[in-house]
């Protein structure tokens, strides 16, 4: 009885202890966490003094200790400390070093839950769109109000100066009016033009060589390079290992967001694009749409297309089962024919040696192509980069990023994700003679093979991949005019570069289309639907979380059944597919998710006018 | 457990009379109450979590700011026909592959047995090694090894069939529904054979060596041995584990299944854990936890059965 006793005692009072700990653990993330409407206050006085200035800067801030910062970035593929050549500018101007939490390589959206669960997100956050994340992060009160106490007036004077819509954008869409949690990405000063470098995002490419060597035919349609393509796989069927090449080569591994992943891109060369997350497909330029699944959906008919490519032998069988590194592989073993976007093909094939042997990747446009082309953005993209609510120093923060938006910070890291920056000045580019920048021996060196060369210590050394900024966000968009040489941020944009001497493929792709770039193919001849990227004035819809579900759901079910279609043996099976699909997304919901996405494709047409 | 302990209370008892200090039964209570806590830590504590499941919860919005929805998680399950179709075809593809693996479960048992019949060491050890190993291989890994062998353009399997000239187009072995529960039962075997055999070798040496004697005095023969011996000696031990996968029946994990799944064979594949994973654990959690939930309340449910059927059958229980 007594042991009963005892044991009940002990038992209750573990629970007593038990739930202090773990109520201790909430009250420290409570503050912040319950104060959604008033900004959290906390972060702002835990800074050190500001009396002891041993290097003042422009903003009178001290710099002489060494502030390691948490940068936890849901776009980044890279996860550690920063190194090499960034590291080092960074350490040297700021004394800042950058340790890059990554979700993408540690578990995805499920990693960027449990931050968010957790209460804290680092110091730096950056968020890879402004959907779902962001706004409860915001609610949450788990990120600095930028706008509070005059951090960003008083420490990013270049971004409001410069930059003043990409502010006004964070506060009226975010913000409630008055406060900033973010600043959106690829942000421009100049509202008008195509924003891509020297490359549009697709192409098509096909592999230059063959195309010249069957004649170069004429091409109207999509539909029109699968005779073309089989030809050039009839006059290459093999490549150098002996192993068999096809034209498309597929990967399910980016599959998601409603969609096979690779199904969309024929929509994009005929000036559509979808509305994230939605069932519409909309005109760049245009307010026109049309149902994902409809007819005249270049969803449905690029799926029709592999079906056939896929009879004719052109669809490598493994497109399912394998992976995107499996693909990147093929491209650099000379398998596969056909690359939708400029940076996968020519990217991964057209190395120096290949070139040397008259063999590369182009673009090879059709007639009716009409390029979607995101126009420049004064409010900032969708990508946004926050400051968390319990940062260590802000205003040294606030002073870090406002730098990425002034001339210097944009030259050594404009860019993320494929493109390559410039590098530091007086390593891999330098100003000429003229005052204009031009690309060292060494730069074209090192963008032409990022991980394989070596920088030199005084620069920070390691390769020039991993030396990059790491973080993976574009601050000002890379074709921006950079003010200090009236050229724009990226390399590849310069006169200079654009001037020098051409190799083979070059050359005879520029005799053919009369031009320098694709870019320019496209502008000249007007195959080109640029979006204006506006912003309409009010916070952004969203679906309410049973619609949510429904949605996803419904996506999974198309994914599933596009693979099916593509690969179904026969017409009659693909009907068949096709009428099963469509029967079950119905069931499912499909027709709420449509008037969803109408709205949302009102909401773009507003947002558009605000730019017109 | 609560027979030893007692006899240790009872000699100091007996010994020494009342003693200074804490008295034996509290001791032991002591010792005890670490793991009393740590159960409650990490067994009973989470199930505060299921208040999740009740809620429009979003992480990074405490609790209390979001709408209490009552069971609207729960009724979305069976919302509509087609997510009702949704829900059995999942749930028939779970009852499939964990009934395959009851009945698969004597396969450890078998390889236990031969390996323990085994006489030269140095090769028993080597292939209790070499059957180890897969276990500690993420299932990833295992889909990249299996991607190299039977991919169909470049695969070891098809290259070699090619070759040999018994067929002339590559097979797709990874992107088709036939046969997909066996394959997966197969990889799952693959991966986990040698490992699910240690308990029964475990079982075996306990087995009393003067038995095999004595049957070998009576004339046995090996086969003879393992029947009458060696089985009835590990029955035990298996039966224990049985009742316990039972409870585990719809809780198939999701590595394998996930690393395997692609759009031909994901009407097949498709188990409980796998489909939460796929349509809600990234950005739904009520539903997640929801259908934990009722997981949870299965398992028990069935836990429970499966030890009173054991209970009727052999006269042994485990809880």
């Amino acid at each position: 009885m007594r042991l009963k006793r005892t044991l009940i005692l002990m038992l209750s009072l573990a629970i007593v202890v038990v739930m202090a700990a773990c109520s201790k653990g909430n009250n420290s993330s409570s503050p912040s966490a319950s104060s959604s409407s008033a900004p959290p206050a906390s972060s702002a006085s835990t800074e050190p003094a500001e009396s002891a200035s041993a290097s003042p800067e422009a903003t009178g801030l001290d710099h002489s200790e060494t502030l390691k910062l948490t940068v936890f970035s849901t776009t980044a593929n890279y996860a550690g400390p920063q190194i090499g050549w960034f590291a080092k500018a960074i350490k040297d101007k700021f004394n800042i070093e950058l340790d890059i939490v990554a979700s993408n390589l540690t578990g995805g959206d499920t990693k960027i839950a449990a931050m968010m669960a957790s209460g804290n997100l680092g110091d730096i956050v950056i968020w890879g769109d402004d959907k779902n994340h962001y706004p409860n992060a915001i609610k949450g009160g788990l990120l600095l109000d930028l706008a509070k106490d005059g951090l960003l007036d008083t420490y990013g004077k270049d971004i409001v100066a410069t930059y003043p819509k990409a502010i006004e954008k964070a506060k009226v869409a975010f913000g409630s009016g008055s406060s900033v949690f973010g600043i959106g990405n690829n942000v421009a000063s100049n509202p008008t033009g195509p924003s891509e470098g020297k490359d549009m995002t697709w192409g098509p490419d096909l592999r230059w060589d063959l195309y010249q060597q069957v004649g170069s035919p004429e091409i109207n349609s999509a539909a029109d390079y699968l005779p073309v393509l089989k030809q050039m796989q009839a006059l290459e069927p093999k490549n150098a290992q002996g192993k068999k090449t096809y034209a498309f080569s597929l990967w399910s591994d980016w599959d998601g967001n409603y969609k096979m992943t690779l199904a969309k891109q024929f929509a994009n060369m005929y000036g559509y694009d979808e509305i994230v997350d939605t069932a519409l497909y909309t005109k760049a330029d245009e307010e026109k749409y049309y149902d994902f699944l409809s007819e005249e959906s270049w969803y449905m008919k690029s799926l029709k297309l592999y079906f056939d490519a896929n009879q004719m032998g052109l669809l490598d069988p493994d497109s399912l089962t394998q992976k995107f590194d499996d693909v990147v592989a093929k491209y650099k073993d000379g398998r596969l024919l056909f690359s939708w976007f400029p940076w996968m093909g020519a990217a991964n094939y057209n190395t120096a040696e290949n070139i040397e042997a008259g063999k590369g990747f182009a673009t090879v446009p059709f007639k009716e192509e009409v390029m979607y082309s995101t126009g420049f953005n004064v409010y900032g993209g969708n990508g946004i980069i926050s400051i968390g609510a319990d940062a260590k120093d802000p205003k040294r923060i606030m002073e870090f990023i406002n730098w990425f938006y002034t001339p210097e910070g944009g030259m050594i890291s404009a860019g993320g994700g494929t493109a390559v920056p410039n590098g530091p000045k007086g390593l891999t580019w330098d100003v000429g003679a003229d005052g204009k920048p031009v690309i060292t021996d060494f730069g074209i060196k090192a963008y032409a093979d990022q991980q394989n060369t070596q920088i030199p210590e005084e620069f920070g050394g390691g390769d020039y991949y991993y030396g990059a900024n790491q973080m993976n966000f574009s601050f000002v968009v890379p074709a921006e005019v950079n003010p200090e040489f009236g050229e724009p941020y990226d390399h590849n944009l310069w006169q200079t570069t654009l001037k020098r001497n051409p190799n083979k493929l070059e050359s005879s792709w520029r005799e053919k289309y009369g031009v320098l770039t694709p870019k320019e193919y496209f502008v000249k001849n007007n195959k080109i639907a640029v979006a204006p990227q506006g912003f309409t004035g009010k916070e952004p819809l969203v679906m309410d979380k049973t619609l949510e579900q429904k949605n996803k759901l419904i996506g999974t079910v198309i994914q599933q059944y596009s693979w099916k279609m593509v690969y179904a043996k026969n017409e009659d099976q693909y009907n068949k597919i096709k009428q099963e699909m469509l029967d079950k997304v119905k069931g499912l919901g499909y027709d709420e998710v449509i008037a969803f996405s109408i709205k949302k494709a009102e909401e773009l047409y507003e947002a558009r006018k605000s730019v017109q | 457990m609560r027979s030893p302990s007692t006899n240790v209370a009872h000699v100091t008892d007996h010994g020494s009379g009342p003693r200074r200090g804490i008295p034996n039964k509290y001791k032991l209570f002591l010792m005890a109450f670490p793991f009393l806590v740590t159960t409650f830590i990490f067994y009973y504590l989470p199930i505060s979590g299921w208040i999740y499941a009740f809620y429009d919860y979003t992480p990074g919005i405490p609790l209390s700011d979001t709408e209490f929805v009552g069971f609207k998680w729960f009724k979305s399950i069976v919302a509509n026909q087609t997510q009702m179709e949704e829900v059995l075809r999942v749930l028939k593809n779970t009852v499939a592959m964990s009934a395959l693996g009851i009945i698969t479960s004597v396969f450890p048992v078998a390889f236990a047995i031969l390996l323990s019949e085994i006489k030269t060491s140095w090769f028993r050890r080597f292939v209790q090694t070499l059957t180890t190993i897969p276990n500690f291989i993420s299932w990833i890994l295992v889909y990249a090894l299996a991607f190299t062998l039977f991919s169909v353009d470049n695969g070891v399997v098809n290259t070699l069939l090619i070759k040999l000239g018994i067929i002339e187009e590559g097979i797709n072995f990874l992107a088709t529904n036939s046969n997909i529960w066996l394959t997966m039962i197969a990889w799952y075997w693959w991966k986990s054979l040698g490992w699910g055999a240690i308990l029964y070798l475990a079982a075996i040496t306990g087995i009393d060596q003067e038995l095999y004697e004595a049957a070998e005095v009576d004339g046995a023969n090996r086969f003879r041995k393992i029947w009458h011996i060696t089985v009835p000696g590990i029955i035990p031990t298996f039966f224990v584990l049985l009742i316990l996968s039972i409870g585990n029946f719809i809780n198939n994990g999701v590595d394998q299944y996930f690393a395997f799944q692609n759009a031909m064979n994901k009407d097949s594949i498709e188990v409980l854990d796998l489909y939460v994973y796929n349509i809600a654990f990234a950005n739904n959690f009520p539903f997640a936890t929801a259908v934990s939930m009722l997981k949870s309340v299965v398992s028990v449910f069935l836990l429970f059965m499966a030890n009173s059927l054991s209970k009727l059958v052999r006269g042994e229980t485990i809880i």
